[in-house]
């Protein structure tokens, strides 16, 4: 009796530990409903692969011989969840560079860093290694974006529905030259019981 | 028999432990006006609440967090609470059980409706005086699903302070039809429950109304209403927005009811949450401007939204009370028909085991308070504690306007755009 009991305790004791499991990064895991990695890495690389598949970059190529630079601007959360949108937007660059299409230039954040690096160069490296001021490449094109989102619900149910619209700007003359849009809709049923 | 005694005992002892923590922060509220957030933070600090506490536990840092103006631990601790709140929403099987055989505290804390949308607004002040306009209307978005999910028919949930917050933050981000319809449900919610509109709402319906195309007839209406204009900020002029927490709100406090349970046919005693009547008057926060003073008015009066949420589950807190008496009464019955030792310690266990669940937000403040006015930009905003001056230049569009936020007991006034002087982090002992 007593080992029955002894037994029934180390079961409760033992559903009540830490358990740590490793998944693949690119495994898709559900567990509240609200936008996670999956997300974010689907949205980019498919709305990456529209973008490169239209005609701009085609235009772009044969005008001036070379491809084009482009820079991601700001990513605007106007959803309803507080989303990381820098993964977001590390992973649409991830997508563009890995195409190898185009040329990728380095953010505003980015910039100011490789700058001041420049600079302490200038100062302090050899003059066979320094890296001279005034030579960056300029972004031809920006990627601007936003995500939103509408949620319904009602009891323990939600329908969660994102929309991620990304928009391709000329630096030249302001002209919108691709609008990509992916739409996300998700069926929440949160449980009425639990233990 | 030794074995059941000393199980009994430590029943008793676990039982009363875990009403230590609710005694704790009950008394950590009440001093709250003598030893000011800071202290009260640290003192909290050194309390481990038992894990169904958490989310209670949490709500309390995270607001005093905001008072002493460490936001992104605000942030992080009342994201938790949220968290914890939202999981919890679900009903147990085990706690229920425990709720029914022993008392109401075994239940995790899962906020009532008033928590639950004050949670966002708290976020929403959080990100906000942290710089992070996106980020509070994130909470902004969130409030509004939390508030819908109450019937739309009933006031249980419906906050207009939350609405007036949500409001303001469309406001800042440029977003005026937005902001004129949340402005627009907290009008409606306060002529609902028959309480008066404070100038700050008066202003933003106006002032909004009139500034846009197509709201003549709206516009009109609340001009006759409130017997006054629009007052849209002039080209050199700053628009303040005053958010002030004032006090604390009561605690709840244990009642004992006298029932007559027709199932055992016998007279039971339960003990139920309540609140006293606190006597507490609103004390408005004084500002002056050149040419100009004014007063912070009641938005939401939480002293008694917190009776109201109370109020709408006592049928059902009253119904387990008397269930489980009854349930406690055949226990005691039993055992001493087993033995007078039994039948003791089994009494003994009910009497003690019967606990209000007096847990809540407990520092949460008893008025939220606004106003809304104009001065030049370059002319310094006098509030009673602090005085501060800002550069003209600093005012942005497209909102032109500046949040400040400040509770009773602290003179910090943090500010958003953070261009504020917000050094001053000393704390008062009483409300002069």
């Amino acid at each position: 009796m007593r080992l029955w009991i002894v037994a029934a305790f180390s079961l409760l004791l033992s559903a009540c530990g830490t358990s740590v499991q490793r998944v693949a990064p690119d495994e898709s895991i559900d567990l509240s409903g609200a936008w996670n990695d999956t997300d974010s890495r689907l949205v980019a690389e498919e709305m990456i692969s529209d973008a490169l598949a239209r005609p701009w970059l085609g235009d772009y190529t044969s005008r001036n011989g070379t491809r084009p630079a482009v820079i991601v601007g700001s990513v605007r959360n106007l959803s309803h969840e507080h989303i990381n949108v820098k993964t977001f937007v590390a992973d649409m660059e991830r997508s563009l560079i890995n195409s190898g299409r185009v040329d990728f230039v380095a953010s505003r954040d980015e910039r100011g860093e490789i700058r001041d690096e420049r600079i302490d160069q200038d100062l302090n490296a050899r003059e066979g290694t320094r890296n001279a001021a005034g030579q960056e490449l300029g972004a031809d094109f920006m990627l601007q974006g936003q995500i939103n989102t509408i949620i319904d619900a009602e009891g323990k149910q939600q329908v969660r529905y994102y929309q991620v619209d990304l928009t391709l700007i000329s630096m030249a003359d302001n002209r919108k030259v691709w609008v990509g849009q992916k739409k996300i809709k998700k069926l929440v049923k949160n449980p009425k019981i639990r233990f | 028999m030794l074995l059941g005694c000393k199980a009994v005992v430590g029943c008793l002892c676990l039982l009363l432990l875990n009403g230590c923590a609710a005694w704790k922060l009950k008394d950590l509220a009440a001093q709250m006006p003598a030893s000011g957030p800071i202290t009260t933070l640290e003192r909290l600090q050194q309390i481990e609440p038992p894990q169904r506490d958490r989310a209670q536990y949490l709500l309390n840092t995270g607001l005093l967090k905001l008072y002493t103006g460490d936001f992104s631990g605000s942030q992080q601790d009342l994201q938790q609470a949220k968290q914890i709140m939202e999981a919890l929403a679900a009903t147990s099987v085990s706690e229920n059980l425990a709720a029914f055989t022993t008392n109401e505290t075994l239940r995790s804390y899962s906020g009532s409706p008033t928590d639950r949308v004050l949670v966002h607004v708290t976020l929403a002040l959080a990100y906000l005086l942290g710089g992070d306009l996106q980020a509070a209307r994130v909470e902004a978005l969130q409030l509004d699903v939390t508030m819908r999910q109450f019937p739309a028919d009933k006031t249980i949930g419906h906050l207009a302070s939350a609405r007036f917050v949500a409001g303001l933050i469309y406001e800042l981000a440029g977003e005026r039809d937005d902001a004129l319809i949340s402005y627009r449900l907290a009008y409606n919610i306060l002529k609902e429950r028959q309480e008066p509109v404070p100038e700050a709402l008066q202003s933003a319906l106006l002032n909004l109304t009139h500034s846009q195309r197509g709201f003549e007839r709206e516009y009109n209406g609340y001009r006759s209403e409130f017997n006054r204009d629009a007052t849209v900020p002039g080209r050199t002029e700053a628009e303040w927005l005053l958010i002030y927490f004032d006090g604390v709100v009561s605690q709840r406090t244990e009642t004992r009811l006298t029932i007559f349970a027709g199932e055992a046919n016998t007279v039971v005693t339960v003990v139920i949450p309540g609140y006293h009547d606190s006597g507490r008057t609103p004390h408005p926060l004084q500002w002056q401007a050149p040419g100009s003073s004014g007063t912070t008015a009641i938005i939401e009066n939480i002293e008694r939204r917190v009776r109201q949420d109370l109020d709408a589950e006592s049928g059902a807190l009253v119904a387990t009370a008397t269930a489980r008496a009854v349930a406690k009464y055949h226990m005691v019955r039993n055992a001493r028909e087993q033995s007078e030792l039994a039948g003791a310690f089994a009494n003994i266990f009910s009497v003690l085991s019967e606990q209000a669940d007096l847990r809540s937000w407990n520092l949460l403040p008893a008025y939220i308070q606004v106003a809304r006015l104009q001065a030049p930009a370059e002319s310094p905003l006098t509030l009673p504690l602090k005085s501060f001056t800002d550069d003209a230049g600093k005012f942005q569009r497209p909102a032109n306007m500046r949040v400040l936020f400040t509770s009773s007991y602290t003179p910090a006034v943090f500010g958003y755009p953070q261009t504020l002087d917000t050094n001053a982090t000393d704390e008062i002992t009483e409300r002069p």
